[in-house]
Formats: C-alpha cells, structure tokens, sequence
C-alpha cells in the first residue's frame, strides 16, 4: 500500500528562550522575525519589544504575527501599544492595529468609549466600526453619545453607517437629530433615512 | 417548532449581513426558508419573543448562541466522504500542482486537524487508492489530529456506524470494511494502521509545530468557532505547518480571507482553497 505511517514523536517542543526571542526580532532574517514574533506572544517584555519592532518591520506576514501576539498578551499595556499605531502615518499599520483591536474590544468594555472620544477624528471614524462586534444596546448607546455631541461629518457617517446593522428604536432620536444637525448635507440625510426605515421595520425593539 | 411571524424583509438583511460579517457565510433570499426555519427553531429553544430579541441574543452570544446558530446552519456530522468536491479536488488540481517539484517516490503529507473519529482522515485514504492514478508513485502520510483524545481513541479504532457510511457506496464499504454485529463496521486494518493519530489544539503553536510541514491540510469547520484572537492564531499555526506551495481546504461556508492575509485564495472547478504562497520563506 502506498500510504505510510511513520514513527514519530508529537508530544509538545520546549518554551522558546525569552532573551533569545526579543534579540531575534532584529534579526535580518524574515523566517527568524517571523517565529520570534510568534514567540513573544509568551514572553515578557514580548509587547514592548513588538511594540518597538512594527514601525520599522516591512514584512507584512510579521507584521501579522506581531500584532497577533499583541493580541494574545491582552494586557493593557498591549492594548495602549495597538492604540498607539492606530494613529500611524502608516496605512498598514492603521489597519493591522484596527483588525486587531476588532478582536479585542469584546473583552474590553473600557476600550470602545475612550477611542470614540479621542481627540483625532480618523481615529473616532475608525472605532466606529468596532461597535459592530459589541451587544446592541450597548453598541446603540455608546454610538448615540458620540453623534449626540459630534461635529464632524464623516464621524457620523461612519457611525450611521453601524447603527444600520447594530441600532435600536432608542437610536432614533439621536439619528433625527443628527439629520436636523446636518440639514444641508443630503448624503447624511440619506444615509439615516435608510437606517430609521430598517430600524422601524423590526417587530419590537432590541433589547440585549 | 412553535409558529413565529416570518422575518421582515429588513430583518432577514439584517441577519444576512450579520452572518456574513462574523462567519462569511452567504445566504440570500434564495435561502430565505432554510434560514428561517434555523432562527425560529433557534428562537424556540433560546425562548425568544421576538427576531429582534434572538437577534441581540446572537449578537451578545448569550450561552454560546452563535455557536448553537451556525451549528443550526451547516451539517455538523461527520461521515465518509463529506463534502466529496473537495476530495475530487485534492487528486484533480491539488496534488497535480504539489508533485510538480516532487521526484517520484518523494512523501506527500497530508493534515486532517480535527480529524474527529477517524472519517476524514480514512476518506482521504480511501479516496486516494480509489481515485488518484498515481498513488502508487509516492509515499503518502496521512496525519489525523484532535484536541480530544477520546475521539483519537475512536479513530484508532477504526469502528463506525451506518450513518458514518451513509455516503459509501457498497462496493467501497465491502472493499474497505468489515461487518460486525448490531450495523457496525470496522475498516480494514490495513487502511486503519496507515493513518497516524495525533493529539493536537490547533491553537497551540507548540503542538502544531511538531507535526511538520504538509502539503495539504484539512481544516473543517472548526474556526468559525474560535474567538477573533484564537482563530488568528490557529491561521497562522496552520501557515507554518504549510510548505510553501501548500494547500488548505476549510468548511464550505468558512473563508479564510475574513480571519487572515497570510494566504492567497485558489478557485478550482471543484473546491475554493487557501494557499500558502510558493514564495515564502519556510
């Protein structure tokens, strides 16, 4: 018979050396930077080392690695360090960061207020989106603050934009008042006409 | 099933797009009726009042709903031969491109993780002496794993029920079986001792690692139910246990693209796939 079965051992390999890994996060070798990426997913000093690496890494698969790691450590001293490239000139890193903060900002209910206030507009556009992954309610509510008190067009937008798929009927108050806000923009206006149609077409409320 | 209103037109949009972001499952009106008869029997069983209170239970997961959800949507049985397109093109597209840089008498290794009972793995063995002229040209290693062990103990068995053959035809069940009493069958221990079984959470690089580079992986239908940061990791420990050039087939309705850019996506006749690009670095 052509199949085979060989011996072999699988049971679980060694810790990687911590020193070891963070050196190898410089190494000029992308296949070393790679596995020492994923390997500081379990080291300590493994975030400020990452942390200190994405900027200056140009491989994109460590880059995904990297922030992966980020990912895993959880801490917030992690979170901070994503946070921070959120506001890269880099699109790569923007974007890495928010894919990654994504998967974050279920576990951390303090996470989602504190970007939709920050002071830079791209970075309130941007974690407009990470409501998505959050109850509704509690995704209606926080998105509701923000148009409340928003100025910027676009930030709205985006927010519009989630509570198509996320709002409840307590959302449509805020979502009138926004239209009202930006009278002469018929594009806003639009954009909550169509979410206030899908809003009031559900049976009852949401509540989560 | 108790009677629920059928969905609104804005509420089955609602939950299309949902799904489609968090699993990249894509239903469209077509499949208005098979979804539907999921919610309500979902909505039954979470006692729910309403779409909209089912759907903020799925959107919170409340008691793990969106695994109960996508479990009510995608057949989650295992059986011989499941999923026969991507078998057919394993031995049509798949392999044909992994022996172009192999010499004759070189290993194929195949992954099947999680491989459950055993069905998957021995369907691939099957499959191959069935359907591949060229089986006999290569060493072929064929790898099942599992996180759990009692199911490998199964597997190792190699006994299965009527329902695990459903699909065989009785030529392949007389072939590859043996009838044992009360509708149970065991598989020929010549096929049974060719397939290796392994202890392995695919989420664990230090477990993953050591199963070695592969040519092709089997990975279905188990990602969708990890967390954002456990299926990133498992993406990229299935990467690594990839040659360069290697292949990896998930469920029909899971997309690897939605969880990582590591690979690149192959459109065969038979079966979309996941490669990992022949120009990485290994």
């Amino acid at each position: 018979m052509p199949l085979v079965r060989k011996p072999a051992n699988h049971s679980p390999g060694p810790k990687p050396d911590a020193s070891k890994v963070l050196g190898l996060l410089a190494s000029a070798n992308p296949v070393e930077r790679w596995a020492a990426a994923r390997d500081a997913a379990n080291v300590i000093g493994g975030v400020s080392a990452i942390a200190a690496a994405l900027p200056t890494e140009h491989d994109s698969r460590v880059r995904e690695a990297m922030f992966t790691s980020l990912a895993r450590h959880a801490t917030a001293e992690s979170t901070d360090a994503i946070i921070g490239l959120l506001r890269s000139d880099s699109a790569n890193l923007r974007t890495g960061a928010l894919d990654t903060l994504r998967i974050l900002v279920g576990a951390a209910p303090e996470l989602l207020p504190r970007l939709l206030s920050d002071a830079d507009a791209d970075v309130r556009i941007l974690s407009c989106e990470l409501a998505r992954s959050l109850p509704n309610a509690e995704a209606t509510h926080l998105l509701c603050v923000l148009l409340a008190a928003e100025r910027e067009i676009n930030v709205c937008a985006a927010a519009v934009d989630v509570l198509a798929e996320v709002g409840s009927s307590d959302a449509l108050a805020t979502l009138n008042e926004c239209a009202r806000r930006f009278g002469d923009s018929p594009f806003i206006a639009f954009a909550i006409e169509i979410v206030i149609h899908r809003i009031t077409s559900q049976s009852t409320p949401a509540r989560a | 099933v108790p009677e629920f209103p059928a969905l609104t037109e804005e509420e089955f949009r609602r939950l299309c797009e949902y799904l489609y972001r968090r699993s990249g499952m894509i239903f469209t009106e077509a499949k208005r009726y098979y979804v539907e008869r999921r919610v309500h029997e979902r909505m039954s069983a979470t006692r729910s009042a309403s779409f909209a209170s089912y759907f903020a239970c799925l959107r919170i997961n409340a008691r793990g709903e969106n695994e109960h959800f996508v479990n009510a949507l995608t057949v989650n049985e295992t059986y011989f031969y499941r999923e026969e397109h991507q078998l057919r093109c394993l031995t049509t597209d798949l392999l044909a491109e992994r022996i172009r840089e192999k010499r004759k008498g070189e290993a194929i290794r195949i992954w099947s993780v999680p491989c459950s009972t055993g069905e998957e793995p021995f369907s691939l063995a099957m499959w191959l002496l069935e359907n591949w002229p060229r089986v006999d040209e290569y060493e072929i290693e064929i790898i099942g794993s599992d996180i759990d062990t009692k199911v490998l103990e199964q597997a190792n068995a190699g006994v299965f029920g009527k329902r695990a053959l459903m699909r065989l035809s009785p030529y392949l069940v007389e072939k590859y079986f043996s009838p044992m009493l009360e509708e149970r069958w065991r598989i020929l221990d010549d096929l049974r001792h060719s397939v290796q079984f392994s202890a392995a959470n695919i989420v664990e690089p230090n477990e993953t690692r050591i199963h070695g580079n592969f040519d092709v992986i089997f990975c279905r239908n188990v990602l969708i139910y990890f967390d954002g940061a456990s299926r990133r990791v498992a993406a990229e420990n299935l990467y690594e246990n990839l040659l360069p050039g290697g292949f990896i087939c998930l469920g029909h309705a899971e997309s690897m693209s939605r969880i990582s850019p590591l690979f690149e996506v192959r459109r065969f006749a038979d079966a979309i796939v996941y490669q990992r690009p022949a120009g990485d670095p290994n």
